[in-house]
């Protein structure tokens, strides 16, 4: 017994033109919760569905458990699957609907109202099992749904978009619950959605795709701090990137020359004299100081061009020459106003180059 | 022979996916092999016997239709009195229509119901009470009677579709007009009108069909000088001569396939087949 | 003082509802009223009152035999049309190559007038009719098989004409249902045909249901298909028509009670329809 759970090796998928599934490799391991992320026609529900078998992969090979279901057809798989619409019956009851798939299984009447009980109790359900999903709110149903899915312990749990349906209190509270339930149960767990704060806050892993392929796989913080590419940095989080050639390097720095001013940079070893750089920082990386004196090491003077107040923090637009703009996001302690003159500094801890 | 079919038969059964062709493609013919018949026996000549295809095509029936049967005077009937059934029945379903889909009614789901009644009901059974009403009107054998005899089917079917139609018209694209400076008429005339002209001219397609169609109430109200085509195809379904009546019922079944390319792309064909879906 | 626009509004809409109303009360109630009128004089009269009409039709083997046909075939073609528009519907939800065409002939025979398909029904199954020189050679017989003016025929006939209304309620609730239910339920491990027993067949039932009430209304008052192939079968509607066309003085009174018995029937089944229609659906 291998630690992989699933296994998508090489697997391609064609609608006519599009190519849903660009030979994706992955590897989830088990008990892990993997993220599939990416915006809407990235791929992403292919690649779940190649794993439900309700998609057969045109080539490659799909391992659930070490053995190839490529072929096998999705009721023989032993998966769990959550909904984005909730998918419960309307016609039958909430004890009806956990107890679905252990009548297809022919469990024994005692244990089955056992086992269902147990797993409405772990998602507090328990007094609602004579209700009709009609009369139940988005959350519940949706609890109704991931018992559903869980009651006869399945090998996997897969969830799609389960919480898009509901609104964003809800949301949140619920990416606790399942991150805690799945935890507590041990259970394999693919999460597919759009929304990368519901990624950060639940994976243990998290696959960013693109345009069919896998862009990035890594735990949220990897992701987080060090993206691999412009997409991905992009995709996760408020990002600012900066074009410029690299006029020097030493080792485990680069100086990169951006529009007549230089930045240093942290480079593992790769930089090259005269290559193009793409240099991506955070918003809420940057500082933003008032200026006096002359700048020192990535400090740059610009002017407030915009500012909006969002809240709890301030988001400034700061111009820096004519051609470059920064996006700069501060806790709004220290407030600068539209036309002033500031002084921007980059931490180079903060500052990475990435691939186009 | 036997052995062959039960062979195939087995092999099907194995192709499940086959076998789903297999009933869907014989359904189709099930369906629409009584229409290649009358087709070809309205232009086959000497097709007695045991024979698949007429040996020789005529449109001799079609010329004795014309002279002996005299089909261009009924059909100028049947069209005649379609007019008068589509123009009376618009006429009562434009008001009746605007009343149900858009004004507050008291009670709108019973008197929909109540109104779309004649459609539910065999027209059979009041067929006999308009007949013995029209004798006393002397509106027998009249164009305007056997018309406004088909206007009771017809109207009902009319205000469904036209209330349907103004209930689909947005308010808001109303206001926005008026928002923009449109005076009333000129909202009428370059919003509502054209929003709701699409479901005008497919109640009238569908009254106009079905009054072409209709042969319960005209047998009740009809006369030697209000035949019209179904009635005619009917008499000659009982005179004997096939292919003669092969020819009319071409004829006649023309305005119905156009209804069908219609229905199929303007209506929810269960709309059409439900009176009282959606009350 | 804020009575006065509604009260106005209220004459506005009545004004509005007034020609559909009078075309109702004019075509249809009155017509109804004079028909049960007419039933409740005697044969031939314009005046007195009797009950006689209906005793005989009581009385009448005849008419109890009608009754009986009547609703023999309006049962058989729904409770057959049921059979065919089920498996038609969920081939057709697949999108199979043609289904635009064969969703187009679903609806063929309700629109098509019922004489034509009546009159090509009876050329296809008709003794020298391409249904018996098919099945004649395949079957080795010599003599054809006799369908056209028999009981079977006429079902044959009816579900012809009478499962359009089956078949398209039952497709469009059928497509009503949120795919995902069915992926729920194979994902639990269903096999295709647990998903159709325990979930698509309980989750269109309302379709089906309120589509054979259709059926069996509409092949209840059956009229053109019966009159042009049921040959010496006469259900209710033919009959009510026979004694106007057969009898000379035509039987208004008998015809008259008849239809007044089938109206009640009608308004019966319209009444279990609405109930049908409203139940909640799941």
């Amino acid at each position: 017994m291998s630690n992989v759970m699933i296994e998508l090796r090489d697997t391609s998928k064609r609608y006519g033109k599009l190519l849903a599934n660009d030979r994706l490799n992955l590897s989830i391991l088990r008990g892990e919760l993997m993220t599939l992320l990416g915006p809407s026609g990235c791929g992403k529900t292919t690649a779940l569905r190649c794993i439900t078998g309700q998609v057969t992969p045109d080539e490659g090979q799909v391992l659930i458990d070490d053995i190839d279901v490529t072929n096998l057809p999705t009721h023989k798989r032993e998966l769990g699957m959550v909904f984005q619409n909730f998918a419960l019956f309307p016609h039958m009851t909430v004890y009806q609907n956990v107890e679905f798939p252990l009548m297809i299984r022919n469990e024994p009447q005692a244990e089955s109202r056992e086992r269902v009980m147990e797993t409405l109790r772990l998602i507090r359900m328990e007094s609602y099992e004579k209700h009709y999903p009609r009369q139940l709110s988005g959350g519940q149903q949706q609890r109704v749904g991931l018992a559903r899915a869980l009651v006869y312990r399945p090998k996997v749990l897969l969830l799609d978009e389960p919480l898009s349906n509901l609104d964003a209190k809800l949301r949140e509270e619920m990416r606790f619950e399942i991150k805690d339930l799945v935890r507590r149960l041990g259970i394999t767990a693919v999460y597919v959605t759009h929304d990368q704060a519901e990624a950060l806050a639940m994976s243990d892993r998290v696959a960013v795709m693109n345009a069919g392929r896998i862009e990035q796989i890594g735990t949220p913080d990897e992701i987080y701090e060090c993206p691999h590419s412009r997409f991905v940095a992009d995709f996760i989080g408020l990002s600012n990137f900066l074009r410029g050639k690299v006029v020097s390097s030493s080792g485990e720095q680069a100086t990169v020359e951006i529009d007549g001013r230089l930045l240093i940079v942290p480079a593992a070893g790769a930089a090259q004299v005269g290559q193009d750089w793409l240099v991506f920082v955070r918003p809420n990386d940057i500082e933003l100081l008032p200026v006096t004196g002359e700048p020192i090491e990535n400090e740059l003077d610009g002017t407030v061009s915009k500012l909006t107040y969002l809240g709890d923090r301030i988001d400034y637009r700061v111009a820096l020459g004519s051609a470059l703009e920064l996006r700069v996001q501060t806790d709004g302690k220290v407030r600068f106003a539209a036309g002033e003159q500031v002084r921007v500094r980059l931490p180079p801890a903060s500052c990475r180059p990435v691939t186009e | 022979m036997r052995n062959l079919a039960t062979v195939y038969w087995r092999a099907l059964v194995q192709r499940k996916r086959l076998l789903g062709t297999v009933f869907l493609w014989t359904f189709f013919l099930w369906i629409t092999t009584p229409f290649m018949i009358i087709m070809l026996k309205s232009v086959g000549r000497n097709w007695f016997g045991r024979k698949w295809l007429p040996p020789n095509l005529t449109l001799d029936w079609y010329r004795w239709a014309v002279t002996v049967a005299n089909i261009p005077r009924i059909l100028a009937n049947t069209l005649i009195i379609a007019a008068i059934a589509v123009t009376i029945s618009t006429l009562i379903a434009l008001p009746t229509g605007w009343a149900l889909g858009r004004r507050k009614v008291r009670g709108k789901e019973l008197l929909t119901s109540i109104i779309l009644l004649p459609r539910m009901i065999p027209p059979i059974a009041y067929a006999l009470g308009v007949a013995q009403i029209f004798y006393r009107l002397h509106l027998v054998d009249k164009y305007l009677g056997v018309g406004l005899a088909h206007v009771a089917i017809c109207a009902p079917y009319a205000t469904l579709v036209l209330s349907s139609t103004f209930q689909a018209l947005d308010d808001r694209v109303l206001e926005a007009s008026a928002v923009c400076g449109a005076n009333q008429l000129r909202t009428f005339f370059h919003v509502t009108l054209p929003m709701v002209l699409p479901g005008i001219l497919s109640s009238i397609i569908f009254t106009f069909t079905t009054s072409y169609n209709e042969l319960t109430l005209t047998l009740m109200t009809y006369g030697p000088h209000t035949i019209t085509l179904p009635v005619r195809t009917y008499l000659a379904v009982g005179e004997g001569y096939w292919e003669v009546t092969s020819a009319m019922s071409m004829i006649l079944v023309i305005p119905s396939f156009f209804v069908l390319f219609m229905i199929q792309r303007e209506i929810a064909p269960e709309k059409l087949v439900g009176g009282f879906k959606g009350v | 003082m804020s009575d006065a626009p509604s009260r106005r509004q209220n004459l506005i809409t009545l004004l509005l509802l007034s020609p559909g109303l009078a075309g109702f009360f004019g075509l249809f109630f009155y017509p109804m009223l004079v028909t049960l009128e007419r039933s409740l004089h005697p044969e031939g009269q314009t005046q007195g009152w009797t009950l006689e009409n209906y005793a005989v039709l009581f009385r009448d083997s005849d008419f109890s035999r009608v009754i009986l046909l009547t609703f023999f075939l309006a049962i058989s073609s729904t409770l057959l049309s049921i059979a065919l528009s089920v498996p038609l519907a969920l081939l057709l939800r697949r999108k199979p190559a043609g289904h635009r065409l064969l969703r187009m002939t679903v609806l063929v025979p309700i629109t098509v007038p019922g004489l034509i398909g009546a009159f090509g029904l009876l050329l296809f199954w008709g003794s020298r009719g391409w249904f018996n020189l098919s099945m004649m050679p395949l079957l080795g017989r010599t003599e054809p098989i006799q369908v056209n003016y028999t009981l079977v025929g006429l079902v044959i006939f009816y579900v012809w004409h009478y499962f359009s209304y089956t078949a398209t309620t039952t497709l469009s609730t059928l497509e009503g249902l949120d795919p995902a239910i069915e992926e729920a339920a194979t994902v639990a491990g269903a096999t295709p045909s647990q998903v159709l027993r325990h979930v698509v067949i309980p989750l269109i039932m309302p379709g089906i249901l309120s589509g054979s009430v259709l059926s069996f209304m509409a092949a209840f008052g059956a009229f053109s298909i019966p009159l042009v192939t049921g040959g010496s079968l006469r259900p209710l509607a033919v009959s009510i028509y026979k004694q106007i066309e057969v009898f000379t003085p035509a039987r208004w009174s008998a015809a008259s009670a008849m239809a007044a018995v089938m109206a009640t029937l009608q308004v019966i089944f319209l009444a279990i329809y609405m109930r049908v229609l409203r139940r909640p659906t799941a």
